[in-house]
């Protein structure tokens, strides 16, 4: 049951991430690209988590239980970071432009376009 | 395995540099931040010919973080190919920080300009030192976030919009990759590049681990901005300031290449058939959609923006060809295109830098050459010929190496090519230095003014004779391509040398 939950939660925010990055709106967009992560984030924890029901580190396994991976939860973290770094350079750029423009619309954003 | 301390003193000496230099005060008279991140520079550089003359001399060396047991721990490993891309980037960020020194650019002057280059060379070597996949992607994604950074502060009025459009594709970039990396970690449970590459010569071929492949080689062909996912790259390159500009366009872009040779020769060995088919594809159709585009934009430093578009297209070619020379001919190129693509790029922003608008388009900078220093002209006409691939450059070396690899399989595709975008990047080239430096323009058309200084051309200059010297004594780069390539094609050496854990 939880593998299908995990599956649903994945794919529902992988979809709702894609339809919000193509959007013309780039704080939706920007949006978009943040739950794009956190698809691939409960991703890479539906890789490992469940492999054992014992938290790692500690000492005295019960017999017939495996211990979880410790592994996928350090990826994560890592990778939360990277996309939160991404995610306040992208939301200051925005910010900028927004300034510059005077709109978030891609299409007015399109000076280069000639 | 002994840990050999240059293999991670490549990544970690720009670093502590970038960390240094940022204790310092920048502005337009203080050089002191420009002056430490040019010795960083020189010590990186100097370290990367060491590690590479280690490598020939006793094979691949490695370095284990905080001494784990690979698989469990993070490893870095410089085999051949590693030392020879660490190699050509450091040498031609060394170039950059030295064009930066002088340089007049006003973002120049901001405190975080020059650790943020560092950052980006730390990114850079990282990601060809490290033998872990996740670290790969946190080293490339250092990488991109300084190099984005750089180009919204670019004193181009576009540069944020260039930055917002890099960010938003480079993150879907990433996204492919962190996905295939996932999906490589679930399936194999290792993270271990040697690891994977061994359960995969193995026979194991779970349908993930196929989508993780295609996912993978989307991000690096979107990394390296390959025909289809191009569309970036232009405004990205453009809009940079020049010194790092000049880097984008040569050495950030092998990471991509980088990554599809390890792709094709180390993990994904038996499926390099389909991949390379593909490859071959792109290829051609990024050599004449790049060389086209540069045929008909309107300013200096795109029409080499889409050149590289072009010129990643042939190395794409020779890898998707897939015969031992063909490979080689890629290293070559790849190697070459570096050197000669940066120096361009820094003559082109020595030109813009003496106007005042400081652009480089063609209605701007056409008819300026009576009042620029003739060296410029002189400097763009060898680079101009070296990017067309005229003997005695290196160009010519790079497209020697690919019409041989055609010849030795007596198919004529690569040497048509090699011809017909030589001719090409002749027409674009020399276009350009009638146009913008013997052309005498009208009195009436001259509408800006030309500044007595501006950026010195010293690091362009000091690239070109790096050019003349690879076109002219070319039998060292020749042998250790070759010797990557032997070294390529057995994934077993360079598994065996990270010493898995009971393996």
């Amino acid at each position: 049951m939880t593998d299908f939950l995990f599956a649903l939660a994945v794919g529902v925010l992988f979809a709702i991430g894609v339809f919000q990055l193509l959007r013309r709106d780039l704080i939706k967009a920007a949006m978009g690209f943040s739950m794009l992560f956190t698809a691939i984030n409960l991703f890479i924890l539906a890789t490992g988590a469940y492999t054992g029901d014992v938290p790692p580190y500690t000492t005295n396994v019960e017999a017939g239980r495996a211990v979880s991976d410790p592994l996928v939860q350090a990826l994560i973290l890592t990778a939360v970071v990277v996309s939160f770094g991404s995610y306040a350079l992208l939301l200051g750029l925005i910010n900028i432009a927004s300034r510059r423009y005077g709109s978030v619309d891609s299409d007015d954003i399109s000076d280069l376009k000639r | 395995m002994g840990n050999n301390p240059l293999v991670i003193a490549i990544v970690f000496v720009p670093f502590f540099t970038g960390i240094i230099a940022l204790l310092f005060s920048q502005t337009e008279k203080d050089k002191t931040q420009r002056y430490i991140s040019l010795a960083g520079g020189i010590i990186t550089t100097a370290i990367s010919v060491m590690l590479l003359l280690q490598v020939l001399e006793t094979g691949p060396q490695t370095y284990q973080l905080g001494g784990v047991e690979p698989p469990f721990g993070i490893i870095f490993v410089a085999d051949n190919l590693s030392a020879l891309f660490g190699l050509m980037a450091s040498t031609v960020l060394m170039m950059g920080i030295l064009y930066s020194v002088s340089c007049h650019d006003k973002c120049i002057s901001y405190p975080a300009f020059m650790p943020l280059f560092m950052f980006m060379e730390t990114g850079l070597n990282g990601s060809l030192m490290t033998g872990d996949l996740f670290t790969f992607f946190v080293f490339m994604e250092l990488m991109v976030l300084s190099s984005v950074s750089l180009v919204a502060i670019s004193d181009d009025r576009y540069g944020p919009e260039a930055a917002l459009k890099y960010i938003l594709i480079s993150g879907m970039g990433s996204l492919f990759l962190l996905f295939g990396i996932a999906a490589m970690y679930a399936t194999f449970g290792t993270l271990n590049l040697a690891d994977m590459g061994q359960q995969l010569a193995s026979g194991e071929r779970p349908l993930l681990a196929q989508s993780a492949g295609i996912m993978l080689t989307a991000a690096f062909l979107l990394k390296s901005a390959v025909f289809p996912f191009h569309f970036w790259q232009p405004d990205f390159h453009t809009t940079a300031p020049t010194p790092l500009s000049a880097m984008l366009s040569s050495v950030v872009v092998k990471v991509g290449i980088y990554g599809i040779i390890r792709l094709v020769t180390l993990l994904f060995a038996e499926e390099a058939q389909q991949i390379q088919q593909l490859l071959v594809i792109l290829g051609i159709i990024g050599i004449f959609f790049g060389s086209f585009s540069a045929l008909r934009t309107y300013n200096g430093k795109r029409m080499l923006a889409y050149s590289t578009i072009g010129q990643v297209g042939f190395i794409l070619l020779c890898i998707g060809w897939g015969t031992p020379l063909a490979l080689t001919a890629a290293i070559i190129y790849a190697f070459n295109h570096a050197f000669i693509k940066s120096s361009l790029l820094m003559l082109m922003g020595a030109v813009a830098s003496r106007l005042k608008p400081k652009s480089a388009e063609f209605s701007y900078i056409n008819g300026l050459g009576g009042k620029l220093p003739w060296m410029i002209g002189a400097l763009w006409f060898v680079g101009g010929m070296s990017l067309a691939g005229v003997p005695p450059m290196n160009g010519f070396i790079s497209k020697f190496a690919v019409a041989r690899s055609g010849v030795a399989d007596s198919q004529w595709l690569p040497v048509i090519l090699a011809v017909a975008s030589g001719v090409l990047t002749l027409t674009y080239m020399f276009r350009t230095w009638q146009n913008v430096f013997q052309a005498k323009a009208e009195p009436e058309e001259v509408r800006v003014k030309v500044k007595p200084v501006g950026d010195s051309y010293l690091a362009p200059a000091l690239l070109l004779a790096i050019c003349l010297f690879l076109g002219l004594y070319a039998r060292p780069l020749v042998d250790v391509a070759s010797a990557t390539v032997a070294q390529l094609r057995d994934p077993s050496i360079y598994i065996s040398v990270v010493g898995l854990f009971g393996g």
